[in-house]
């Protein structure tokens, strides 16, 4: 008779002779499924991933998952608007993860503890792109460049490089400092050749001649041109011109009281701005608040956050608003006439502005500011632009026709208009010139539809508050003082132990747990797969797949 | 080898003939996982000791005896009392489905009990006599359509209540008692190792779902078993010297209809039988009363007790 000693392991007569595995019709299977703030953000970021990262305390590793697709994630962090968050499952459970303050922190980490970019030595031999602007959407293509193992050479007009982030972004959303401290890592990566402009310095073709692509990304520096029935105020300022005046000197023309005319980043920044001169402050737009539901195309382009805090700074906002009339005293502006409007969606899908009679209304101003967007400035590049004035590329960022030809960032067809918009059409750029330099065919990436809400299992979490960061109060916001304090390491622990994992194992046990046959075995590798399956006993009975808070084990159908 | 490096102890191995999702035989492994390997094993006669015992395999790891159908708790204090005389200090369980304990059990347990053996005898509630053929039990809950309460024109399925055997545990007076679920394991592992602290005997009645017997997917025994929580069907509390000690408090209270649906045996609860309608308006007032008696509501939009609720964390070993 075999004596079984308690607890050891007495392979001689014990039912593991017996393997149910033949039992299944379905098996469990591993899954990686996309979360949707990833499928969310347009950098490519998978916060999902890095803030996992961080929740097992390896915070250099986050760092280097997050800079893979982002490389200034201490700017995105603090200006973002961040659709990952809209897109976060949490927000249907109780509010979404902080996502923004997780990777602004990780930023500002990188930045105290000095930490570089992992990359690649570059091959002998390795060719040069040349990139047209030193926006985000420049540098970013530049280096992703330079993770692919190709050089870059990025030019651009002005003496540093940033682009709006330097030139416009007021410095109480994005310090200087900050900036700074970001692309001076960055641009340790690239060539760099400033006060060179394309059409003035240097022309198209001669970086065609002398590089082996060019990726083309100069945004938007030209406001489009702005009248109220073909009138126009004498002393008519447009919006980016006075913004870039105050970011670059800290001064604005004395107004009184002003409307300024737009729903986007620029009328906000501009009329906040001109708030904290002491000016009395309109915004008048066509647009409603964005909000979850509402239609990108009748949303104001800023983020809600920002137009909140315009609010709380004395901006006076006239939401679906258009001004009527201009109300002139020979050529200077005394006041303006509004009228209630409606963005209509037509049959078509376009949307047509309504004005409606009887809903006029005046308002007292001294300055009418149009913030109503800005179109490339065309010099160099005229031969290239579309018909209305920006690049028509392709989901890849090549243009048609033109081999060796790349663009995106603000300055094409259906941009983002936002720094993530840019820096993610940098990366796919990078991509596509690789493969064009290698002669291979480029396929555009195919992320698997993201996992829906509904295949969550939320019985494992808890409720838990989001972690708010700490703003200066409204009158303590003067000059350029960051308005934001961001979360401490701690407030970012508890924020990353919010986080469902959704689609990604995070290594709960669960399968190991809830398994009736011992068939899920747990490996001891701190990396990789963690749990296998032993499908010599797994009977197929669906449990773990079920039970997985995360969504990560599907069962599979047997092939009989 | 894998398997043999698992970081926890593994009492019950696989290759048991249990049925796919079989939630005694997760109960069993979980119950071992918490009490091994220092502990002897009694099983009465049901699912339980015949899919483990296929001759000539066992999957226990342990020290097992099986007893007849009746006399768990008798062999059980038969081995305690010898252990005893030996002068080793090792802990005895008795297993038995709810047959052998409601029902043809119940003598021995009861004398076991009131004898105060040091014995914790553990009861795998699958609510029929599943072994045999689902057949009804003391611990069959009403209405519910077994072979020997079918729901037909005679009846709704089981005419009487399910015995509220822990009430009847509790006038034993015994150390600990307590009620778990296969959907709470971290709860159930817990009370495991509370039961067996303490010094006499103990009792523990693990709600584990059937998928057969009750007519569900494999893959919702730990759904079923949840809901009979959450709806307050089969609340989950603590007695010490027979006096309520410890109750977890529901998250979010469901509506009965959310655990019955999905169970065939309680498919003629929704038919469109007119005398349905009475019928779930009485399970749903017999879980209003333990919601009501155990003061189960959460005080707190999600309330819940930190030490029963099964949240995971990643990185897992969760403990509790
Ligand atoms: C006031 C304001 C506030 C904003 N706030 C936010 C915000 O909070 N969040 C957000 O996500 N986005 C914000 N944006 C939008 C964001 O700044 C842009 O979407 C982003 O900078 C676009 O990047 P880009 O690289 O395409 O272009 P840019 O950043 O505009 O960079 C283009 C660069 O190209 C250079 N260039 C142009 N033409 C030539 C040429 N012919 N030769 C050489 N160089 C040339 C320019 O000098 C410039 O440096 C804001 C924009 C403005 C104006
Ligand atoms: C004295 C006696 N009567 C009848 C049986 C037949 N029998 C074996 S197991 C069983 C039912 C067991 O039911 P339960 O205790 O609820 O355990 P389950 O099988 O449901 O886990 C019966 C009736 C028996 N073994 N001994
Ligand atoms: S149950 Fe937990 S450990 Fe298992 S696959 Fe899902 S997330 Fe990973
Ligand atoms: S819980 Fe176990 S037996 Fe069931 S499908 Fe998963 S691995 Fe297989």
């Amino acid at each position: 008779m075999p004596i079984m000693t308690p607890g050891a392991f007495a392979y001689p007569g014990t039912s593991l002779a017996f393997k149910t595995g033949g039992w299944r019709t379905a098996r469990p299977v591993h899954r990686w499924v996309p979360a949707p703030c990833h499928a969310g953000c347009p950098a490519g970021e998978d916060p999902c991933g890095y803030v996992g990262l961080v929740a097992e305390g390896n915070i250099k590793g986050a760092w280097e998952r997050l800079v893979a697709s982002n490389p200034l994630p201490a700017v995105t962090g603090r200006v973002c608007d961040h659709p990952c968050e809209s897109a976060c499952h949490r927000g249907s459970y109780d509010s979404p993860i902080a996502i923004h303050n997780v990777e602004r922190w990780l930023g500002d980490e990188a930045a105290r503890e000095a930490w570089e970019y992992p990359l690649p030595p570059l091959p002998a031999g390795a060719k040069t792109v040349a990139v047209v602007g030193a926006g985000p959407g420049g540098l970013s293509c530049a280096y992703h460049l330079r993770r692919l193992g190709i050089k870059a050479t990025v030019i651009d007009r002005l003496p540093l490089a940033g682009g709006t982030l330097r030139t416009a972004l007021p410095g109480y959303r994005l310090p200087r400092e900050v900036l700074d401290r970001e692309l001076e890592r960055l641009m340790a990566t690239v060539s760099f050749l400033p006060h060179t402009s394309l059409g003035r310095d240097v022309a198209l073709e001669e970086l065609l001649h002398d590089y082996a692509a060019v990726f083309l990304a100069p945004g938007r520096q030209q406001p489009h041109a702005w009248d109220v029935d073909g009138r126009v105020p004498r002393d008519l300022h447009a919006a980016l011109p006075l913004l870039e005046e105050w970011v670059a000197f800290g001064k604005v023309p004395e107004i009184h009281s002003a409307v300024v005319v737009g729903g986007g980043n620029s009328a906000i920044d501009m009329a906040r701005v001109l708030a904290r001169t002491g000016a009395k402050v309109h915004l008048v737009t066509h647009d409603v608040r964005p909000a979850p539901g509402v239609p990108r195309a009748v949303a104001m382009k800023a983020a809600p956050r920002d137009i909140q805090q315009a609010e709380e700074e004395g901006v006076v906002l006239h939401l679906e608003h258009a001004i009527h009339h201009l109300i002139l005293r020979g050529e200077k502006v005394v006041g303006v006439e509004l009228v209630r409007v409606k963005k209509l969606a037509r049959d078509d899908g376009h949307y047509e502005i309504v004005p409606f009679e009887g809903t006029e209304t005046v308002l007292h101003v001294d300055q009418v500011i149009p913030a109503v967007g800005q179109k490339v400035a065309p010099e160099g590049m005229e031969s290239l632009l579309a018909a209305r004035g920006f690049f028509a590329v392709d989901d890849a960022g090549r243009i048609p026709g033109h081999d060796g030809l790349f663009a995106g960032g603000d300055a094409r067809v259906g941009a983002w208009g936002t720094v993530s918009g840019a820096v993610g059409d940098g990366r796919r750029a990078a991509l596509a010139i690789e493969a064009y330099l290698s002669g291979q065919p480029h396929g555009l990436e195919r992320h698997p539809e993201p996992i829906q809400f509904s295949g969550l299992n939320l019985n494992y979490f808890e409720h838990a508050p989001r972690g708010e960061e700490v703003l200066l109060p409204p009158d303590g916001r003067v000059g350029t003082a960051e308005i934001a304090a961001g979360l401490s390491g701690q407030e970012v622990a508890l924020e990353v132990a919010r986080c469902l994992s959704c689609g990604t194992c995070m290594a709960c046990d669960n399968c190991w747990t809830v398994c009736p046959d011992q068939a899920v075995l747990k490996m001891q590798s701190p990396a990789g797969m963690r749990y296998l399956t032993d499908y010599d006993y797994c009977k197929g009975c669906g449990l773990c797949a079920h039970e997985c808070p995360v969504g990560f084990i599907a069962m599979v159908e047997e092939s009989s | 080898m894998l398997r043999t490096q698992q970081p926890r102890f593994q009492g019950l191995d696989p290759g048991h003939r249990a049925c796919q999702g079989c939630g005694q035989a997760l109960a069993a492994r979980l119950t071992l996982e918490a009490a091994g390997p220092d502990i002897l094993l009694a099983n009465a006669t049901g699912c339980l000791e015949v899919f483990t015992t296929a001759w000539p395999e066992s999957a226990w790891r342990v020290p097992y005896l099986h007893s007849v159908f009746a006399n768990a708790a008798a062999v059980a204090a038969g081995m305690e009392a010898a252990l005893k005389a030996q002068g080793k200090d090792v802990k005895v369980i008795a297993l038995a489905g709810d047959g052998g304990t409601f029902d043809i059990g119940f003598q021995a347990l009861s004398g076991m009990l009131e004898r105060g053996h040091d014995v914790l005898f553990v009861c795998y509630d699958n609510e029929a006599y599943m072994n045999t053929g689902v057949q009804r039990s003391g611990s069959t809950p009403h209405a519910a359509s077994t072979t020997t309460s079918p729901a037909g024109v005679a009846r709704m399925g089981k005419r009487h209540l399910k015995k509220d055997i822990l009430a009847i545990i509790a006038a034993h007076h015994i150390p600990y008692a307590a009620t778990a679920s296969v959907a709470y394991p971290a709860d159930l592992r817990k009370k495991v190792r509370r039961a067996l602290q303490v010094a006499g005997p103990s009792f523990l009645q693990v709600h584990s779902p059937c998928p057969l017997g009750w007519g569900h997917g494999s893959e919702l025994s730990i759904e079923i078993a949840r809901l009979a929580v959450q709806t307050g069907l089969f609340p989950l509390i603590e007695l010490e010297r027979g006096a309520l000690v410890g109750a977890m408090p529901i998250r979010q209270i469901h509506p009965v209809t959310d655990y019955l649906k999905p169970q065939s045996r309680f498919r003629h609860l929704f038919a469109g039988d007119p005398r349905a309608r009475e019928e779930l308006a009485h399970l749903q007032a017999l879980a209003d009363h333990n919601i009501e008696a155990y003061g189960l509501r959460g005080e707190m939009p999600d309330g819940l007790d930190s030490e029963g609720a099964d949240t995971v964390r990643r990185g897992g070993l969760r403990s509790a």
